[in-house]
């Protein structure tokens, strides 16, 4: 480092300790939160590898049980391409979680192939092809990345074309995956922190107001989900209280149930 | 060869004022989130995961707008907020779901870029706050993207 360089550095860190000092002294500790109605935002979807990120910090976590080898029946039905989707984005991620190559490669190409099938399959090639190329590499970092590149590619795809409620399926189709891989490790071994990872009422909130949106898409899958998530959010809307173990065992059932009904043609 | 250079100089001409309208008029959105994956670029190196989807709009000086999101206990969170007007100055703060301050002290604000960090305490919706402090702009482009560890 040159003396240049390392007085810019000290400086930077001087200047930084004042905007920080500047910084603590302005923010207000508590804001209402009722006043902030009308310039909220929609809650923001996690990625299925933000909760697992968090349940692996619990303790060791078998994932190579949670990999799914059936991707699922060829649908025709947009809505139906679509929450499958984002399941097997989901799916990605639980098989870069488990460091399984050739799952993570088919994972590849069934996305491409859905991708094609809902019209976005230009958009997901190159993401695809990395997918795999990463994968043969090993390099789960960049699978990961890669994966979340795909699904932002397919879901910005869909909203410039205005097939936004799509878009919200992916998401909804990448979450219940998720969920249903979450509460699966967790029942096998309770934990209250990783029973509280599925406190996400906002989040199932903003997915019922989507799919009651959604009048138009004939699919049966669709209005089964909605009852679905009437059971689930009395389970994990609970406050400042504890999430139980049969409230995890339940919501795991109720979300496997979905999980098969993407997969497969009623 | 003098046609040729007669149009191509009436043609810059023609070019010159959109050239010098592009901050105001051709600025978008997407500027914007090229500032704010600039702050999380460091990040990166320290083992975040920065998503590839953001969040922006416009907002005037001393405007605030909120993103409500899901945060999970037991990870580790950088939101950054960036715009591209040069003199502006943004800020970004966190608040849960009761609406008391939950970041870390290190988060950070250096004109255009600004920074907040947070360790959640417990799972649930989270509140970020982003702002336009000043701007010489009318509207002012913001986008925030986070990462997570």
């Amino acid at each position: 480092m040159t003396p240049f360089t390392r007085c810019l550095k000290v400086s930077a860190v001087a200047l930084s300790g004042l905007t920080l000092c500047a910084q603590g002294a302005q923010v207000p500790q508590h804001i209402d939160i009722k006043q902030l109605s009308k310039t909220v935002e929609d809650v923001v979807v996690p990625l299925p590898n933000e909760i697992f990120g968090a349940l692996n910090k619990l303790g060791a976590v078998n994932w190579k049980e949670h990999v799914r080898s059936d991707k699922g029946t060829n649908f025709t039905e947009r809505p139906r391409i679509a929450l499958l989707l984002g399941s097997v984005i989901a799916d990605g991620f639980v098989a870069v979680q488990a460091e399984d190559a050739p799952a993570v490669k088919e994972i590849g190409q069934r996305v491409l192939a859905l991708a094609k099938g809902i019209g976005v399959g230009n958009s997901i090639t190159p993401h695809a092809k990395a997918i795999i190329e990463a994968a043969d590499k090993r390099n789960w970092e960049s699978v990961r990345q890669e994966l979340d590149r795909t699904q932002n590619s397919v879901q910005q795809a869909m909203n410039e074309v205005h097939d936004e409620k799509l878009s919200q399926l992916v998401s909804l189709g990448g979450w219940l995956r998720g969920t249903e891989v979450l509460t699966s490790v967790v029942t096998k071994h309770f934990s209250a922190d990783g029973a509280e990872l599925l406190h996400q009422p906002d989040l199932l909130s903003y997915f019922q107001t989507r799919l009651q949106g959604m009048p138009e898409f004939n699919v049966s899958i669709l209005r089964e989900i909605e009852a679905a998530l009437v059971q689930v959010k009395p389970l994990i809307d609970v406050g400042n209280a504890r999430i139980p173990a049969e409230s995890v065992k339940k919501i795991n059932e109720i979300t496997t149930r979905l999980g098969n009904g993407i997969v497969t043609r009623d | 060869m003098n046609a040729l250079a007669n149009v191509l100089l009436r043609g810059s001409f023609l070019l010159l004022p959109l050239i010098a309208l592009k901050p105001a008029v051709f600025a978008s959105v997407d500027d914007a989130q090229s500032f704010a994956l600039q702050a999380a670029e460091p990040y990166v190196k320290q083992g975040f995961q920065v998503r590839e989807d953001y969040w922006g709009g416009d907002l005037g000086s001393g405007e605030k707008k909120a993103v409500r999101q899901q945060l999970f206990k037991g990870n580790e969170y950088w939101f950054w907020l960036g715009t591209e007007v040069d003199r502006a100055k943004v800020s970004i703060h966190v608040y849960d779901s009761d609406g008391k301050l939950a970041e870390e002290a290190d988060g950070w604000e250096k004109g255009h870029f600004a920074a907040a960090h947070i360790i959640p305490k417990t799972t649930g919706s989270y509140f970020i706050i982003v702002s336009v402090e000043q701007s010489p702009e009318e509207r002012t482009h913001w986008a925030l993207v986070y990462g997570f560890r």
